[in-house]
């Protein structure tokens, strides 16, 4: 009797210093794993937010205008204001109401022939 | 019974007994020898539950913990913005931190000071190696340069110098360099503390970590400050002028979409300005506009009924006595106006005839009101204020035509935009949906205001009117023109121009201004179907040919009309 309780105690210190190690090291693997994301993220986030200003800073108007001088002007002239469509429905509104217009046009001068 | 029996066992012990002493000791020692390994056994138990105990309690405080406690090399790489980005209304970055870093020195730790110094006086021609020598000689530790990028990085760490240390540091990005001003957007110190414009006004707001990621929304856009401020840059070539300003604000709620002052320096490099040409000119500055004024006394004199805008003043002088001076006008103008013709014409004695109707008192409540004495609550410090008016002999004729009394560009504007808008007074303001408001105050009626709006409508698009080259097709401009000596300083002359479009209803004001500008000989105006040069060095002939051409390139961003441009391109269209 007296011996078999050693025996179970030996083995449940045996048994918890194992799953100890085990929790140890496998935790030690995910920190590992974390922190290299976690540098990566970093890393990420500072590029982005440094390629964001890049963006900017290259889009401004000024960088823009400069870029138009050096590629010639003759590939990108200004549209009218009125050729800017914000959606095809508006596109084909308008060449609805150009066709439309223009059937009528037709059919008057039509009218006044005959 | 019992005690019988007990009595007899006691006989029998009293008559023998024989103890074998070996073996009682040996049943003892082995008895003792048990209890010793239990002991052991104990202790063994003990040492084994301890160590599990400890490992547990370990186990639990790393779970506990947060990652950046045995995470410090990650967290060390963390970039953590410590001031929140500025962006226009677009959402178009203005200003934002990024990762920079100071190079300083540790002379301890220099082993050939000389050669350290050769190796500078190479690489970096720029530095100041007699500073640096003497720095380095007094042997505390020092900063050789600040704010530096990852290309002077890399060339410092190519010296291969032991003493050389690198201090991480954030530094203030503005991705369009000079084009916003720097009182206006602001700078910050090595520390990252604001130290003008919004960047000082909103320090605490912009180090707020709890809002670090949600960015701060002005209300100025970044294509038409460029564009106002590329036309702007081209007239002061053009017009020689010293500086300029121009301020493009909404006439309903105050917002500001552009405000620009020449000359100006790119807010990217930290200089001391102390030269006075750097001064906002719109917020700072503090000028005679001279005949903008004129458009108040016109508004006054409407507002108190004494006339309508057909009245004709009949029999008005060539000039008119005040005291010892004499008011005349610049052009010789028929001697019968009417009210609208003197706006339009923009006659000195007409206006001054007016002023008397008026009279001082009403005069003078008209300019508490409105507030264009008063300096404006904008969003940054860097305003001006209004010089305070003596109303002595003769003040309420010069008043009335814009003379002896001077004001912010800003403050002007914000008082026109409430002539045009309806009455409504307005407060300017540089950042969206700012929770400030002010009592709502009518400074004049809606009706005035109608009649205010055709009259400076008229002053662009008559036939005797001063500001010609604003009237843009399509966009109903209108607006008064300014031509002025500086405020104390003879020789110096502002020209300026506050429009107002479109006049059907309004909805911006800009406000253009030229510093001492000089006729320019060179320049062939289209006026009225003629090729001519300018006559004279008025606003209407610099001042408005700017604001024209301002208006018409920015029209079509502020979408003005664009329904009245699509049908004018499909009338063309048909007609081809």
């Amino acid at each position: 009797m007296f011996r078999l309780k050693y025996v179970i105690s030996t083995t449940l210190v045996i048994i918890l210093l194992t799953i100890t190690s085990v929790i140890k090291n496998q935790t030690r693997i995910l920190e590992k794993k974390l922190s290299k994301l976690n540098k990566e993220i970093n890393l990420k986030e500072q590029d982005i937010n440094e390629s964001q200003l890049d963006f900017y800073f290259l889009t401004s108007p000024a960088e823009l205008e400069k870029k138009i001088k050096t590629i010639g002007l003759n590939n990108y002239s200004p549209i009218e204001n009125s050729k800017i469509f914000l959606s095809l429905t508006n596109f084909t509104n308008l060449k609805n109401k150009i066709s439309l217009l223009e059937y009528k046009d037709k059919n008057e001068k039509k009218a006044k022939k005959n | 019974m019992k005690k019988k029996q007990k009595k007899i066992k006691n006989i029998n012990q009293a008559s023998f007994y024989f103890e074998d002493y070996l073996e009682t000791n040996k049943q003892k020692k082995s008895l003792k020898n048990k209890n010793d390994l239990q002991d052991r056994i104990y202790l063994i138990f003990f040492f084994f539950m301890s160590l599990v105990l400890i490992f547990t309690i370990k186990i639990t405080h790393l779970s506990l913990s947060k990652s950046s406690t045995f995470n410090q090399k990650t967290s060390s790489l963390k970039f953590t913005l410590i001031r929140r980005d500025i962006i226009d209304r677009n959402g178009v970055l203005i200003s934002r931190n990024a990762n920079s870093g100071h190079v300083a020195v540790i002379p301890k730790l220099v082993k050939n000071k000389k050669n350290f110094l050769i190796k500078l006086r190479l690489h970096f021609p720029e530095l100041k190696i007699n500073e640096i020598e003497k720095k380095l000689s007094e042997g505390k530790y020092f900063y050789l340069k600040k704010r530096i990028d990852q290309f002077e990085r890399e060339k410092f760490w190519a010296l291969g110098e032991k003493g050389i240390k690198f201090e991480n540091f954030q530094a203030r990005m503005h991705a369009h360099g000079n084009l916003f001003n720097h009182d206006v957007v602001g700078q910050v110190d090595y520390d990252n503390y604001g130290i003008s414009g919004i960047e000082k006004y909103f320090d605490k707001e912009l180090k707020n970590k709890k809002l670090i990621n949600k960015p701060l929304r002005l209300t100025l856009d970044t294509n038409i400050q460029y564009i106002i401020s590329k036309e702007l840059n081209q007239a002061i070539k053009t017009f020689s002028a010293t500086g300029g300003g121009a301020l493009l604000m909404n006439v309903n709620n105050g917002e500001i979409l552009s405000l620009v002052s020449l000359p100006n320096f790119n807010i990217n490099k930290r200089l001391s300005v102390k030269d006075k040409q750097y001064t906002n000119k719109i917020t700072k500055g503090v000028y005679e506009l001279g005949s903008i004024f004129k458009t108040f006394t016109i508004a006054l004199a409407l507002e108190n009924d004494l006339v309508t805008s057909k009245t004709i003043i009949q029999d008005i002088p060539r000039s008119i006595k005040c005291s010892i001076h004499k008011i005349s006008d610049m052009k010789e103008h028929p001697k019968n106006l009417s009210v609208e013709e003197i706006l339009i014409r923009s006659s000195n004695v007409g206006s001054v005839i007016l002023a008397r109707k008026i009279g001082e008192q009403k005069f003078k409540k008209f300019i508490e009101d409105s507030k264009i004495l008063k300096s404006t609550d904008l969003e940054i410090e860097e305003v001006g204020v209004p010089h305070k008016v003596k109303w002595n002999k003769c003040k309420l004729e010069t008043v009335s035509y814009g003379h002896g009394i001077a004001t912010t560009p800003l403050q002007a504007a914000s008082v026109y935009s409430a002539l045009v808008n309806g009455g409504e007074i307005i407060k300017p303001s540089l950042v969206k949906d700012n929770k400030k408001k002010i009592k709502k105050f009518s400074l004049i009626s809606p009706e005035t205001s109608k009649t205010i709006n055709s009259i400076l409508r008229k002053v662009v698009s008559s036939k005797n009117g001063t500001a010609y080259f604003a009237d843009k097709n399509g966009y109903y401009i209108g607006g008064k023109t300014g031509t002025a000596e500086g405020y104390g300083n003879k020789k110096s002359r502002i020209n300026s121009f506050i429009s107002v479009f479109p006049t059907n209803k309004p909805n911006y004001t800009l406000l253009v201004m030229l510093e001492n500008p000089k006729i320019n000989k060179d320049l062939l105006y289209e006026y009225r179907g003629i090729k001519t040069k300018a006559p004279y060095n008025t606003s209407g002939w610099n001042s408005v040919y700017v604001a024209g051409k301002i208006i018409q390139k920015i029209g079509p961003i502020l979408a003005i009309n664009n329904e009245e441009f699509t049908n004018q391109h499909v009338a063309e269209k048909i007609n081809k």
